[in-house]
């Protein structure tokens, strides 16, 4: 690999981090003006007991504004990265689950919004390129950590 | 990669945290278990009708007399507030059974009705004598933005001491 390849290779992941973050900072404050509603989106899953449904409702917004500040750092970048992979994950399973029980909802996923299934699939497919850019950056920064071993 | 998850579980354990700190500051806070939109319906009727006469808005009275005409007339949504075993063992004619008792389970049964009735009169009555069931189930409909209502003080005790026409069973 070259040094020009790296460099392009760093700023695809600066680019990725930025939108991710930026994007995950949003959504963390759109639910946190309304957690009743969120609350709500979440129980239309039908996935969680009632004990847990508020306690999601509650841990996920500062979560995902946490890990958009945090990507937006390099040195907290890696953790943030796969934390969102992994949220990715989640949301992706629960989503595909609720089209394959035919439910219709609204995910809650930046606020509140209307019921709609060609909205779950778009947010389906969001979900894998988040997983995807989430784990291109996780990869990047953990490879890169690993190089600033060696050199020390 | 395990140091990497270990983070991320103390950064989700960390927003918990921080999480349940906002709820128990807001203004609104959450429950620890989560209630569906139904129940938290049905718990807000219930304190609706569970408040202290005090502070009751003063809805309308009317005398039996007045009753009367409008029962013959059918110019009102009659609603008897007392529970439904007295209900179906008599009621005035055309009656609907919304019980101050089990007021969110039949403010839900009768949500058709009553949302067409809206802005139509209506009056409330219950035992009579010194029963309040019929200020707290009026009171509460005007809470409910009902706009047109009113209470029939004399209530069940009036209406058959003068030997008026009763319905039986759980039907109006």
């Amino acid at each position: 690999m070259t040094g020009g390849d790296s460099r392009r290779r760093d700023y695809l992941a600066l680019a990725i981090s930025l939108a991710i973050g930026v994007a995950f900072i949003y959504a963390g404050a759109s639910k946190l003006r309304d957690p009743l509603q969120f609350a709500d989106s979440i129980a239309a899953f039908a996935l969680l007991p009632a004990v847990l449904i508020n306690l999601m409702a509650l841990t996920l917004p500062p979560f995902e504004i946490a890990c958009g500040l945090l990507m937006l750092r390099p040195r907290t970048r890696r953790v943030a990265a796969l934390a969102l992979a992994l949220t990715a994950v989640m949301f992706f399973s629960a989503l595909v689950s609720a089209l394959a029980r035919g439910l219709t909802l609204d995910c809650g996923c930046f606020g509140v919004g209307a019921p709609s299934r060609p909205r779950m699939w778009l947010e389906s497919g969001l979900n894998i390129l988040l997983f995807a850019g989430a784990l291109t950056v996780y990869l990047r920064s953990t490879a890169s950590r690993s190089i600033r071993s060696r050199a020390t | 990669m395990a140091r990497d998850l270990v983070l991320v579980v103390l950064l989700a354990v960390a927003s918990l945290g921080v999480g349940l700190a906002i709820n128990h500051y807001s203004s609104q806070p959450l429950p620890l278990v989560y209630q569906t939109p139904e129940q938290r319906f049905d718990a807000e009727l219930t304190t609706l009708v569970a408040a202290p006469p005090f502070k009751i808005a003063p809805a309308a009275t009317i005398g039996l007399p007045e009753f009367r005409t409008i029962v013959d007339a059918k110019r009102a949504l009659i609603l008897d507030a007392r529970p439904s075993l007295f209900f179906a063992a008599g009621h005035v004619p055309g009656a609907l059974n919304l019980s101050r008792q089990d007021f969110a389970r039949d403010y839900r049964r009768l949500t058709p009705t009553l949302k067409a009735a809206r802005d139509q009169p209506i009056v409330v009555y219950c035992a009579g004598g010194d029963c309040h069931d019929s200020r707290l189930v009026a009171n509460a409909l005007l809470t409910l933005g009902f706009s047109n209502v009113s209470v029939f003080t004399g209530g069940w005790e009036a209406w058959s001491a003068a030997k008026l026409p009763a319905t039986t069973g759980s039907a109006p």
